[in-house]
């Protein structure tokens, strides 16, 4: 494991797994932030909160 | 000098792996609080599960008085999805991922679609009832959001529950699994009953802002429960990442191929879709036939889905201890369709011969029925699996039985309601529709004992 060049310093992943981590994080940013926008949107449908 | 570097290094490495969301090694022996715990994810659905079908039903039509019709065909949004289980099994089967994950990740995906749905949900809904300044919103944000909506919650429940099986199928031993299958339909129903008192209790005084809390308040809860359920069940493994990266694209055609190749299959199916039928209509009708046919009060008809729901345990327990013996999902899963039809008869017969003490116990037993049989027929489904093709398995497994299931109970309903209006012009008596049903259910339930006879006759 330790001889892996990939490896990424420090966490011990190598770089497949630490981008794979990362697509997870940033799909699950993508996802919570499209459906708060919808959210928003839809509440302010219903009651504007915007003027 | 103060070297934040290497301070921010042994900082890191102190974290231990305890903190990390997959387990260290894959263990042989998993013990059963970690199987309790996997089992959370089946109480999210079932708690999806009692709110479209249960709560939302009655809340939009009473309360947002959203017509009927429209109800329906949202709540039927998710039936959609159904089939899609077994491209997703399929696809948690062929998983690449370079952590060796396979289920994992499609059991946050989906968590992420209910979590979603769930969210935007109550805000969707007071849209389409035209609440506040939406009443002169174009009409199509209302339909198109709340239609969004239960699409994301459906999707959602057919991923975590279509991988979470395969992940459960995948921990533990071969003759364990009928405990598992036993652990993982008790947890379900626990979820769809619990979730539906409490429902039912928080929303019995009815604003729109308690409609967004306990909407919402799923949501969350929904994510919470999932992340524990999720947390530390699959291992991280190079050795399976290599093996993932290495293995030839697979394609849906040849692995499903593969399935229906198998000897028995086709007709497992068959006999899965004609019970699951069979038994799913009487869901929705047992409470308003108690009401009508026999005169139950409202608390009363409650009781009635719970002696059910004991029935049900009862037939869960009976299956997990004679398949854990080794017994034959085949036989039992025609002797839960064997129980049911007296227990049908009984019911239909208790409105007109003998009564009350009749009626319950055809609930008991078409219970007893529908446990055996929900139980024998997916251990029958696991016990065929290959390892490598454990999730298009049960996918196919979810697929018919969600699709069987939500026809059956959307079925039911037309039945009766057409039965109904047609019995108001000519003077029926109201036990018709309810008792045509039953009838239909028996019907269900004879075939699918017809389509098991080859099989017993061959074995003798």
């Amino acid at each position: 494991m330790s001889d892996d060049p990939d490896k990424v310093w420090p966490t011990g992943l190598n770089l497949k797994e630490a981008e794979e981590v990362h697509s997870y994080l940033i799909d699950g940013t993508r996802v919570f932030g499209a459906i708060a926008l919808l959210a928003h949107m839809l509440v302010a449908v219903s009651t504007p909160w915007l003027g | 000098m103060f070297d934040y570097r290497t301070f921010a290094m042994r900082k890191l490495l102190t974290i231990a792996p305890r903190y990390l969301p997959f387990a260290d090694v894959a263990t042989d022996e998993v013990p059963l609080s970690r199987l309790l715990r996997l089992s959370l994810f089946q109480v999210t659905v079932g708690m999806a599960l009692s709110l479209l079908v249960g709560t939302l039903n009655r809340v939009m039509i009473v309360e947002l008085s959203v017509p009927a019709t429209l109800v329906a065909g949202m709540l039927a949004l998710p039936l959609l999805f159904a089939p899609l289980r077994m491209f997703i099994g399929f696809k948690s089967d062929t998983h690449r991922s370079a952590l060796g994950l396979r289920r994992v990740p499609y059991i946050w995906k989906g968590t992420l679609y209910q979590f979603g749905g769930f969210a935007i949900m109550p805000f969707a809904l007071l849209v389409l009832s035209g609440y506040g300044e939406a009443i002169d919103a174009p009409r199509w944000i209302g339909l198109a959001s709340a239609a969004l909506a239960f699409l994301l919650v459906g999707a959602g429940v057919h991923m975590v529950q279509t991988v979470g099986l395969a992940l459960a199928t995948d921990l533990v031993k071969d003759e364990d699994h009928p405990k598992v299958v036993g652990l993982m339909y008790v947890m379900l129903l626990l979820g769809m009953v619990v979730s539906a008192l409490t429902y039912g209790a928080l929303l019995e005084t009815y604003t729109p802002g308690r409609l967004i809390q306990v909407i919402q308040g799923t949501a969350v809860l929904t994510v919470g429960l999932n992340m524990l359920a999720l947390w530390k069940q699959e291992s991280r493994d190079r050795n399976r990442a290599q093996a993932m990266e290495r293995a030839p694209k697979a394609h849906f055609r040849d692995a499903w191929d593969r399935v229906i190749a198998r000897p028995g299959m086709v007709r497992l199916l068959a006999v899965i879709g004609l019970g699951t039928f069979g038994f799913g209509m009487a869901d929705v009708l047992l409470e308003p036939y108690g009401g009508q046919a026999l005169g139950f009060t409202v608390g009363e008809t409650t009781q009635l889905t719970a002696l059910f729901a004991i029935g049900t345990l009862i037939g869960f327990g009976l299956a997990s201890r004679v398949l854990g013996q080794g017994g034959d999902p085949a036989k039992l899963a025609n002797l839960g369709a064997l129980l049911g039809i007296p227990g049908f008869a009984a019911i239909i017969l208790s409105s007109s011969v003998v009564g009350p003490l009749l009626f319950l116990a055809g609930i008991l037993a078409t219970g007893i029925g529908a446990g055996l049989f929900g139980h024998a027929t997916l251990t029958a489904t696991i016990r065929g699996a290959p390892p490598e093709q454990i999730g298009l398995s049960l996918g196919t497994w979810g697929a018919v039985q969600a699709t069987c299931a939500g026809l059956a109970v959307a079925l039911a309903g037309v039945v009766r309601d057409v039965l109904v209006g047609v019995g108001g012009f000519s003077g029926l008596s109201a036990n018709l529709p309810y008792n045509a049903v039953f009838t239909i259910e028996i019907a269900f339930l004879a075939l699918a004992i017809f389509v098991t006879i080859p099989v017993a006759v061959r074995r003798g």
